[in-house]
Order: structure tokens, then C-alpha cells, then sequence
């Protein structure tokens, strides 16, 4: 889809004149009672139907094959043929409803039609029906139609710091903001939480917890009950997700959120700044915790179905090769993201233009300034050092060896994480390692799958290998970016995420739009792809949900899907 | 196909069930268990996530927005995409999709017991 005719700005069509005339005559009544036959599909969208559940035909010849319009005067329901009679026959029935998309239609221009009170009209059904409340009233969702200042319920003190016109958002070109797909919104610093808040926007944007959160697959109320006062982080995130997709663009402050995993993770409990990769790590643990003992599953050993393992984990296999006979032992890890070295002796690493004819035995044609090059290093058989001899079964004596990683299963959603912090030991010091790496939008993790490797190693023969018919796919889109800048002790974290391929850069409570070439000369730091057919299909999703810029009136932005 | 109920009845104004009862085909009568089950729904779903997997939904989306410039955005309605798109839609649904679906339905009159 061409995406420069979301860019520019557009009005909303001004109304034909029978829907003006039928506004004028009834104002918003038709609407609202309208609301009351307004549901959600299995598709997320709104559709109108009657209570009764009956198969819905048309009035005049039963006809259900064809579009069926709701007539907004009469409530008569007709195909299209029978819907264009009526509006000749019946003087002032113009308008009606289509009832399976809930958009209007004017008979006499035979087309379809646009009224952004319509559409409000919908929406706020849609948002009460699709959003549960917070938990201990805090930041409950605003519901768009009673909307008003009081109601912003930010923690006392922050409130101050951060005035509106600092929120890009809401300042200048309406029109152009109100293209932001919902979804996106500041979360106010709370205290060097960027690492938090770099994070949280990942989360909020991944397609797979995107949807288990707004339908609502962890209810907070059932929570509240089987664990009485303890903290849920699943529950915090719940009341993070409702507060981001509500419509509301001023920024929110996950304080509650970041008390809860202060309980969790007391060690890091303080205003200090965190990794947030460590973070990353600790809050999937948190909600493992949680959920995994609630929902007792380890017991038969299978795969834990909590929400962080079904969405981040993956399973890595390690082969250890006996350099004396060959035998190769193999075991299995899971994992919830895959942590890449860059590679330090590479010659085209930033700080070492030398290096080139002094390092020995590198491959020249992998370099590791891409992620691609990283992966290539994390997959490559690695020779472990004398003294790291294993113990061979085969030779019953302690070999030198060879170790080769490998992914045996990919996960829906794949973090990378770029090693860019070193320790050293000897030199009792650490470092941040600043170099660029360039990263793709496009990832086919292919090659890097236990199948591709091991068949690599035999020479690539045509063998049957265990795991072939690979359940998940291997290409995978990118969706979001954290980014650091700055050094080892004091630096920023920043998150750009990827809607509808449009990027957008959240920095705290600051939310932009901005073009690829930004992102791609970024600093990555940990990179979030997810499986390709989820990311079209969150795609599809998003274009269906009207947008709405934060001041006014809820404006529908036609022509976006 | 469409099914006429009986022309000479006039139609009733606000009645949404101004539908006769009898004199249903074996196919309305399907749909009605379909959607009266929910089943109709659940197809619908299967029937969209499959279509835009295998590629069809971005190729009809491109046949709209080629139709689109031709004849100008402003000289054209719904009514005439979906003539357009119609045909070339039925045409180019693949048919593993269109067994996929027939299976499902196959099966949910057998546990109906029409």
C-alpha cells in the first residue's frame, strides 16, 4: 500500500445533502439508538445486528447474498436493490446503515457516505465494549464522549512537568496527527525509567500481546479474585494497554506498573538507570512467575503457556563436536531471546582500520556491522579453547571441541539483543561498544535454523532432518527498535516502532513520526522482529480503527485503511 | 440466485420479519442454521484470514485503486468497485480455500443432522 497518501493531509468529505437534511431533521438521535444494535465481530470490527440472531435477509425478497442496508428512518432492512426502490418510493429514507461494516449510505447518491458524528457514534461503543476498566481506579480509560480535563488522573506532581505544548502530538497540524493509528502515546519519565519506557512501547506494539491484551485475555477482575492483593504485572501491563489505546494522547505515567516490578525485582528497586534489556529479561520472568503458577502447567513437562513464553520463547540447540572422531552430542535450551556478540576482531569495526592484515584466520566476507554478520558469528561453529575440553563419549577421554548454535524452533516474537556492553574481567573494566550496525526490515531467519545448519555441515545433502516441516514460518518483519545513545552510565534509551510502515520514534513522553533513513542510521540496541504473516495481519487491524486527534471532535480519517 | 417471497403480499412498514417462513430453499435454510449457530461467523473468519494470507485481499485492493485512477476518485462509488472487483474476485479465490471451506461446511451439516 502506498503510504504517502496517508502522509499528506485530507479533510473529511463534507456531507451530501441528504445526509445533511437527514442531520438536520434528526439530529444524533438515529445514531445513538443505533449504538444499542452496535457489536463487535470475530474480526474486531463493529457490525449491526438485531438482538434475535436471526439470519438477516432482506426485507422485500429475502435476499442475503448481496450488502443489506439498514434504513435509518424506518429501520427497514434491504439489499441493495431494494434499498435504492425504497429510498424512490419513501420520501426523506435516504440514509441508511450498512449493517456488516456499520458505514453509512446515501440511496439517492448511491454511494457511500461520511459523518464523523456516525462514526463517534461507534467508536465510543466500540472502546466501552473493547476496554476493561483499571484496576484500583487508577488512569482509568477516558472514554471519548465524557472527556474532560478533570479527568486526568496522572500522578500528582508529574502533571506539571510535562506541558502540552511539549506534546508534539497535539500541537499543530490536526489533520496530519490524527493520522497516528491508535496505539501510540507518551509515557512520562518517572525518574531515569527510560529503560522502562523504551520496553513498554515494544510491548504495546506486539502484535501478538497487542491482541491478547485488548481482547481481554487477561481479566483483571477473574485475577483479582484467584490472587487477592498481590501484584500482577499482567494486570498492570492490562491497565497500561487500556490507558494507551483509549484515545487519549497526553501522556501517561506507568507508576503503577513500575511499583509493581520494584516488588518484583526488589534488587533493582531504585531511581538508578537499569538495562533495559536486563528489564526485558526480569519482566517476562515476573509474568512467568505469575502466571505459570497459576496456571500450574509444568507439572507433565510441557511448554509453559503463560503470555511471555507462548509470544518470546524459542528453543536453541547446541551441538558439541569431538574434534578427534566426529561424534556430536546435542542438547536443547529454550530461550526468550537471542543475545549477539559483535564481533570485536572484525576488520571493519570502527576503532581498528589496521586490523585488516594483522587478524588472522577471519573471514573477511562476514563482517559483523550487520545484524545479518552477528548472526552468521552466533551460528558459526566456535572452537572451544584447551581449556575448555569436553568430555567425548565416543573417545571416552577429554577432546578438544567444536560448539555450533542453532535455532530449533523460532518464536512468534524475536528479540535480538546486541551485545554492546562489555565486561572485560582482565581489564576490570567495562565499556559500551558504539559501533553502527546496519539491521534489516526484512528478516529470513532461514539460514540460521537448526535444519539449515546441519544440513551446512554435511554439505548440504537432500536428507529428511527432524523438524523440517517447520511449524512457524522463518521470515519475520520488523516492528520495533530500542536504541541507546549515549554511554555506559548515562545514556538514553529510545524506542522506534513500526505501524502500517510508517516508523514512529517514542522517546518518553514524546511521540513523532519519523522516516526510515532515521531509524536505519540508528544505534540498535535490541531489535524486535515478528513472524511475518502476524505483522500484515496486525497491519490489516490497525487500518480499521478510526484514529482520532486528542482536542476535539473524533475525526474520522477516511481513506486511511 | 435470488428466492422472491411472495410478490403480492405488500410489504409492512417497521417489521424487520416481513419474511415469509414458508417456501425456504434448502440453502436459506442452511444459512439460517450457519448464522443461527454462529457458524457463519467462525467461516467468515477462517475464510478472510486465508484470503489475505495467500495474497487475494492485496490483489483486489490494487484492482479497486487501478479502477480508482482511471476513472477519477470522484466518479466512482461502491456500487461500481464491487460490479468491477466482483467477477475477478469469485474467479481468483484459490481453490484450496474454496475445499478448506466446503470441508468445514460439510461437516457442520453433518453434526447439524439436516
Amino acid at each position: 500500500m502506498s503510504m504517502s497518501s496517508v502522509k499528506s493531509p485530507y479533510t473529511v468529505p463534507p456531507p451530501c445533502n441528504h445526509l445533511a437534511s437527514y442531520k438536520l431533521k434528526n439530529g444524533l438521535a438515529g445514531y445513538t439508538s443505533l449504538q444499542e444494535y452496535l457489536r463487535i465481530a470475530p474480526n474486531g470490527k463493529p457490525a449491526i445486528s438485531k438482538p434475535d440472531s436471526k439470519a438477516p435477509g432482506c426485507s422485500s425478497c429475502n435476499g442475503s447474498h448481496q450488502r443489506l442496508y439498514l434504513c435509518l428512518s424506518c429501520n427497514w432492512i434491504s439489499c441493495i436493490d431494494h434499498t435504492l426502490s425504497h429510498t424512490r418510493s419513501s420520501l426523506g429514507h435516504e440514509i441508511a446503515v450498512d449493517i456488516e461494516r456499520a458505514e453509512l449510505y446515501c440511496g439517492t447518491c448511491r454511494d457511500q457516505v461520511y459523518d464523523p458524528d456516525f462514526d463517534r457514534a461507534v467508536m465510543c461503543k466500540y472502546i466501552r465494549e473493547m476496554m476493561p476498566r483499571g484496576r484500583n481506579g487508577f488512569e482509568g480509560i477516558s472514554i471519548i464522549s465524557e472527556r474532560s480535563s478533570k479527568r486526568r488522573r496522572l500522578v500528582p506532581g508529574l502533571d506539571s512537568d510535562f506541558s502540552v505544548s511539549k506534546q508534539l502530538i497535539c500541537s499543530g497540524d490536526q489533520r496530519a496527527k490524527s493520522c497516528y493509528p491508535l496505539g501510540l502515546r507518551g509515557l512520562n519519565n518517572l525518574g531515569n525509567t527510560c529503560f522502562m519506557n523504551s520496553v513498554l512501547q515494544v510491548l504495546l506494539n506486539a502484535p501478538p500481546l497487542r491482541n491478547y491484551f485488548l481482547n481481554n485475555k487477561h481479566n483483571q477482575d477473574a485475577c483479582r479474585k484467584a490472587s487477592a492483593d498481590r501484584f500482577c504485572l499482567l494486570c498492570d501491563i492490562d491497565v497500561i494497554f487500556s490507558a494507551v489505546f483509549s484515545g487519549d494522547r497526553s501522556p501517561f505515567s506507568p507508576a503503577q506498573f513500575l511499583y509493581s516490578w520494584w516488588q518484583h525485582a526488589a534488587n533493582l528497586a531504585s531511581y538508578e538507570q537499569q538495562d533495559a534489556h536486563e528489564f526485558f529479561i526480569s519482566l517476562l520472568d515476573g509474568i512467568h512467575e505469575k502466571e505459570g503458577k497459576a496456571k500450574d502447567l509444568n507439572k507433565d513437562g510441557r511448554d509453559c503457556q503463560c503470555i511471555a513464553h507462548r509470544v518470546f520463547s524459542g528453543l536453541l540447540r547446541s551441538d558439541v563436536t569431538c574434534m578427534a572422531c566426529g561424534f556430536t552430542s546435542t542438547t536443547y535450551d529454550p530461550c526468550m531471546d537471542i543475545s549477539l556478540h559483535m564481533d570485536t576482531n572484525s576488520s571493519l569495526s570502527a576503532d581498528s582500520p589496521n586490523k585488516a592484515n594483522k587478524s588472522s584466520g577471519n573471514n573477511m566476507g562476514s563482517s559483523s556491522s550487520t545484524l545479518i554478520g552477528c548472526l552468521d558469528l552466533f551460528t558459526r561453529p566456535e572452537k572451544l579453547g584447551s581449556d575448555q575440553k569436553l568430555h567425548c563419549q565416543n573417545c571416552q577421554e577429554k577432546q578438544h571441541s567444536l560448539k555450533q548454535l542453532s535455532i530449533r524452533r523460532l518464536p512468534l516474537v524475536l528479540c535480538l539483543h546486541i551485545k554492546r556492553f562489555e565486561h572485560s574481567l582482565v581489564r576490570k573494566a567495562s565499556r559500551k561498544i558504539d559501533w553502527y550496525l546496519q539491521f534489516p526490515f526484512s528478516l529470513d531467519m532461514g539460514p540460521y535454523l537448526s535444519s539449515s545448519i546441519v544440513r551446512k555441515r554435511f554439505g548440504n545433502r537432500i536428507f529428511p532432518f527432524e523438524g523440517d516441516e517447520s511449524e512457524i514460518s522463518s521470515e519475520f518483519e520488523i516492528f520495533a527498535v530500542v536504541t541507546h545513545s549515549g554511554m555506559l552510565e548515562s545514556g538514553h534509551y529510545i524506542t522506534f516502532v513500526r505501524l502500517r510502515n510508517m516508523w514512529y520514534k517514542c522517546d518518553d513522553s514524546w511521540v513523532t513520526e519519523v522516516d526510515e533513513k532515521t531509524v536505519r542510521a540508528s544505534q540498535c540496541y535490541m531489535v524486535f522482529y515478528v513472524q511475518k504473516m502476524l505483522y500484515y495481519k496486525a497491519n490489516e487491524e490497525l487500518s480499521c480503527i478510526p484514529i482520532s486527534s486528542q482536542r476535539d471532535a473524533f475525526l474520522p480519517v477516511v481513506g486511511c485503511c | 440466485m435470488l428466492w422472491r417471497g411472495s410478490v403480492n403480499r405488500p410489504p409492512t412498514p417497521e417489521a424487520e420479519d416481513g419474511r415469509q417462513d414458508q417456501h425456504l430453499s434448502l440453502q436459506e435454510i442452511i444459512n439460517i442454521k450457519l448464522v443461527e449457530s454462529g457458524e457463519k461467523e467462525r467461516l467468515k473468519e477462517l475464510l478472510r484470514e486465508r484470503l489475505i494470507e495467500c495474497g487475494w485481499r492485496d490483489e483486489m485492493k490494487e484492482l479497486c485503486r487501478s479502477f480508482v485512477r482511471k476513472k477519477g476518485k470522484n466518479n466512482v462509488t461502491v456500487e461500481d468497485l464491487i460490479n468491477v472487483i466482483t467477477p475477478k474476485g469469485r474467479a481468483s479465490v484459490p481453490d484450496s480455500v474454496k475445499a478448506e471451506l466446503l470441508q468445514h461446511i460439510r461437516s457442520f451439516l453433518g453434526s447439524a443432522a439436516l
